[in-house]
């Protein structure tokens, strides 16, 4: 190629949609990525693919018939976000509830939590190549937790176990011995993966300085959860404003330290071992009584509004509820984890290669049910 | 070309890690279902389709209003100032399987089945009269409660 003909060469920005029907955006969001060659210049995410109007929806619906749609928010995680709804409408109602009920509640919570981050573990790997293995030894550990699920509540997804004023059913003795089973079974499980996946070479190398959140961004993006933490800022609901049982349960906080794709991945394997050394102490002092308080099948929380947040799998989910004396709320907003963590992913990903949008995106483990609502 | 070679040794190295935790359980027993042949027994408090039993059905309409996708529509004639049952009708579209009507039932007639494989051909088929004995021979593979 001569000069004249380099002279004449022009070259200009492509635009291409990725999603929403892609495999790696996990779910149906849609990327519409403007491309320099193969860097990326601009990221706009669209969302809106999955809105079912849920907060329109419980205007509509008396305080405890909403309890099954907050299972669709965070659906791999949905005893969390039954737990952060049931603990607004509680403290609406100004309702204290059993000691056992608030330990059952932690106990499901945690485990909720693990098999989330299972899910999470299982798809990042699969995203940077570690084809089926990684995400079928996720899985096949994450059904046990299903199983016990399905044993308490009765379903395998979409549980609605978290009640005003306590829990649907009491944990029987064959259930602790098989969470107590499980917590044995996992402990070693958790090392396999750090073997298999975490210090694996191509993975180092896949996710190692890929997508790096500063402190202050995350901070000033409200990036919350694994991903903010992951950034080596200290910040968990369940130590810095506690509810439920967890002042009296012993844990750590795993921080990473340069906020790379690698440390967000890596909380999340460490929070797997705090969240099994919490289900232990749990189970350990788990005090004998109801799992329910008598609350009246109509509830009429007085003209009065409430915030609550609590820590989910994947951030800090909030429900603001404002009641006016009937038994409808006047108006329910939800803060979810996702919504906010994606936001800062258009600034993290300029001017990286385009394969590594998957591993940035993956690594924040966004769920668009949650995001869309 | 030493940077290379080492990385090359790590390579390998790391491999042989993650081989070895694949291997360990090749020996194992597999934990998978063969699923239209193999079946999971399902849990005592399973959530599938609604059931009834009209005998024991007080007409008191609680299920209806607790329902949060309105699936459960009832109607009633009176016989000697006695409420009794006229229709129940069950639309398997709209529900979510969440049990709170069994649970809101006071006198237990509501229950939740096992019945889970509930793929139909024809829509009007997910209309169902709950009052009806063979409501669910569609689907007799499935044990009921």
């Amino acid at each position: 190629m001569d000069a004249t003909q380099t002279k004449e060469m022009y070259t200009e920005e492509f635009l291409i949609n990725m999603g929403p029907q892609h495999p790696s955006t996990h779910g149906v969001l849609s990327l519409e990525l403007k491309l320099d060659g193969e860097t990326i210049r601009n990221c706009t995410p669209h969302i809106g693919y999955l809105h079912r109007s849920m907060e329109k929806i419980a205007e509509n619906r008396t305080f405890t018939q909403f309890i099954p749609f907050t299972d669709r928010l965070d659906y791999v995680a949905s005893m969390n976000n039954n737990l952060g709804y049931v603990m607004a409408v509680e403290k609406l109602l100004n309702l204290e509830i059993s000691e056992r009920a608030k330990y059952i509640r932690v106990i499901i919570a945690e485990l909720n939590r693990i098999a989330s981050h299972l899910i999470a573990t299982g798809t990042f790997a699969q995203d940077l190549g570690a084809f089926a293995t990684p995400l079928f030894y996720c899985f096949r550990e994450r059904e046990k937790i299903v199983e016990i699920f399905d044993q308490i509540c009765g379903n395998r997804l979409t549980y609605n176990y978290m009640r005003i004023g306590g829990v649907l059913a009491d944990l029987s003795g064959e259930i602790i011995e098989k969470i107590k089973e499980f917590i044995e079974y996992m402990r070693p499980k958790v090392d396999d993966y750090d073997e298999l996946i975490t210090y694996n070479v191509i993975f180092l190398a896949r996710s190692k300085h890929i997508g790096v959140l500063s402190k202050e961004m995350a901070i000033n993006y409200s990036v919350t959860g694994p991903n903010l933490r992951g950034s080596g800022v200290k910040w968990d609901l369940r130590k810095d404003e506690p509810y439920l049982v967890y002042d009296k349960l012993e844990f750590d906080i795993p921080v990473g330290e340069n906020g790379d794709a690698w440390d967000r991945y890596k909380v999340r394997i460490e929070e797997m071992r705090q969240s099994l050394r919490i289900i232990e102490q749990a189970i350990e002092s788990l005090p004998q009584g109801e799992v329910t308080v008598r609350v009246g099948r109509i509830l009429k929380p007085s003209a009065s509004e409430t915030y609550f947040r609590t820590e989910n799998p994947r951030g800090e989910l909030g429900f603001y509820i404002v009641g006016d004396g009937s038994v409808y709320p006047y108006r329910l907003k939800i803060r979810s984890p996702s919504f906010s963590n994606l936001a800062v992913l258009p600034e993290l990903v300029k001017g990286i290669k385009v394969a590594d949008i998957v591993c940035v995106l993956g690594s924040f483990d966004v769920l668009m049910g949650e995001i869309d609502r | 070309m030493i940077k290379y070679s080492k990385n090359f040794v790590i390579g390998i190295w790391s491999l042989i890690k993650g081989l070895a935790v694949t291997i360990k359980y090749c020996f194992r027993p597999a934990v998978t279902l063969q699923y239209p042949t193999q079946k999971r027994p399902m849990s005592d408090c399973y959530r599938g389709l609604v059931g009834l039993h009209p005998e024991k059905c007080i007409v008191c309409y609680q299920c209806v209003k607790m329902c949060p996708t309105a699936c459960l529509a009832i109607t009633h004639k009176l016989e000697d100032k006695k409420k009794t049952l006229e229709t129940f009708k069950y639309n398997m579209e709209l529900c979510c399987f969440c049990g709170l009507c069994e649970q809101v039932c006071p006198a237990d007639a509501i229950v939740m089945t096992k019945i889970y494989e509930i793929s139909v051909y024809d829509r009007k088929k997910l209309d169902i009269n709950l009052l009806d004995d063979k409501k669910y021979d569609e689907w007799t593979h499935t044990t009921i409660k």
